[in-house]
């Protein structure tokens, strides 16, 4: 039974790919090319830590400043949508088709617009991020059932209250699985944005990376903004686990 | 017929209208507020560009459509057998499980360097991440739908005599196809605009290719074109994948 608990704890598949990544690499006689040695990461990662610490702040501020902007406008939205179903329907699809802009490729221009300055990044951030919270917020606050409403009602609760105590705690679940997929591309926006020119933050040292051909400091990177996401995406399942547990069946 | 009437009457016209609404105050606002073409150009310039640089776009508009939809199709097989790898052999899913969602925590356009350094700058590294951004997306939503199924359904079609593959074939993945195609809508959009961004990086043509050229040659209007054009064909594509599914899926 002991064997089997212990490849059962979801740490197990991590702890031996990084085995493998150790032992089967100097084995097989694996390119550096492809999959250089784990300890010649490591060591790149030590080797430069002091920057790899700032630009790992530096992404994470333009992520949050871009997610809280894109996060206010998409409830925004989501709340706009519900009060008024024309406004949903004319302009709902059009944002629908914004998203398959490759709102990449706008980087220049965004850049054009706001400077090299961290709004442009928080910009690009904005962007990626609200359309998924406006649609989560759209859903949610439509699982609010006419009767629940009536009730409040004729308890003489005014609208803001209806909204407050009633529709807001009800769209939570389904606004947090919205903030949960808005945060990962908050992420990507900040990053990307980095790209257009910086020089600090770990797009840029992604960019460098690509450059001098450093395989080593790609893979560092690659550990790191992994690390920066999940970071996100725990701290907000932690927010949620606390204060929204409760699930609308 | 009428049924007909009535869609496009409350569907259409209002998305219209918007449409209509935002071209015409994007033109006004353009021309009387003197902004200059390279901060914004009016929608009509735009247009005009377009046309006129079709011949030049076209190519890498090809280039571009047929690496994401290469991506995609390769992805999307990737994810589902890997989904129905888990669903047949739980050890391979607890064990690997948490590493595919390690591995989701990573933004994808972080691996773009790493396809270039391994695919070279040829149409295959863009294929590639595009097939890794593509299957993530499908490969958790088959997951999600395979853990719809009712075990109750499950032991009675066993109870018949059913195999393992026949309830996963007869089954599970009926039961899983609504999900599965969320998953492929959002592999679809995400696989365009992942070959795009790679692009962007290091290829010989293709529209990321293009408007990072025009980008250096601060030629505004060929990067407007471009975005216009990629973003019609992948919005044709998503449209047309829509379809599909309200054809073959008409069970949810």
């Amino acid at each position: 039974m002991r064997p089997r608990l212990l490849l059962g704890h979801p740490a197990a598949g991590i702890v031996l790919a990084l085995l493998a990544w150790l032992v089967l690499v100097p084995l097989l006689n694996v390119p550096p090319r492809y999959l250089p040695p784990l300890g010649r990461v490591v060591a790149d990662a030590a080797s430069v830590s002091l920057e790899l610490w700032n630009s790992f702040l530096r992404t994470l501020i333009e992520t949050a400043l871009g997610f809280v902007a894109g996060v206010t406008l998409g409830v925004a939205f989501g709340i706009v949508f519900t009060w008024s179903r024309f406004l949903e329907r004319s302009i709902l699809p059009l944002f629908v088709a914004l998203q398959s802009v490759p709102v990449i490729a706008f980087g220049a221009i965004v850049v054009i617009w706001f400077g090299n300055s961290i709004l442009a990044k928080v910009a690009i951030a904005l962007y990626l991020t609200f359309f998924p919270v406006a649609v989560a917020t759209l859903r949610g606050l439509q699982m609010v059932d006419e009767k629940r409403v009536d009730l409040f009602l004729s308890f003489g609760a005014s609208k803001a209250q209806i909204f407050w105590r009633l529709a807001l705690p009800i769209a939570m679940p389904s606004i947090f699985t919205g903030l949960k997929l808005g945060v990962s591309l908050s992420l990507v926006g900040a990053i990307v944005g980095e790209w257009f020119g910086d020089s600090v933050g770990l797009g840029v040292m992604l960019l460098q990376a690509l450059y001098f051909e450093q395989v080593e400091r790609v893979w560092v990177l690659i550990v790191i903004c992994g690390l920066l996401g999940a970071l996100l995406y725990g701290l907000l399942a932690l927010i949620e686990r606390k204060y929204v547990w409760w699930r609308i069946v | 017929m009428a049924h007909r009437v009535k869609i496009v009457a409350t569907e259409a016209i209002p998305v219209l209208f918007a449409l209509v609404m935002l071209l015409v105050v994007w033109e006004v606002a353009t021309s009387f507020a003197n902004i200059p073409q390279y901060i914004l150009p009016a929608p009509s310039a735009i247009a005009e560009a377009t046309v006129s640089s079709l011949p030049r776009l076209a190519g890498g508009l090809w280039l571009t459509t047929y690496e994401a939809m290469a991506g995609f199709a390769i992805g999307s097989l990737l994810g589902l057998s890997i989904a129905c790898l888990f669903l047949l052999a739980p050890p391979a899913r607890m064990l690997l499980l948490p590493l595919v969602i390690a591995l989701n925590t990573v933004p994808s356009i972080a691996f773009v360097p790493l396809a270039l350094l391994w695919f070279g700058m040829g149409a295959a590294s863009k294929i590639a991440i595009a097939a890794l951004s593509v299957s993530f997306a499908v490969l958790l939503s088959a997951l999600e739908g395979f853990s719809r199924t009712e075990d109750g359904h499950i032991n009675l079609l066993r109870s018949f005599g059913a195999g393992r593959f026949a309830v996963l074939w007869r089954l599970q993945l009926p039961s899983a196809l609504p999900s599965i195609a969320t998953g492929l809508r959002i592999g679809l959009a995400r696989s365009t605009i992942a070959v795009i961004v790679a692009e962007m990086l290091g290829a010989y043509n293709g529209i990321g290719q293009i408007v990072y050229r025009a980008t250096a040659e601060m030629d505004s209007q060929t990067v407007w074109s471009a975005i216009l054009v990629s973003s019609l064909t992948s919005l044709t594509l998503y449209g047309l994948l829509v379809m599909v599914d309200r054809r073959l899926i008409w069970w949810r």
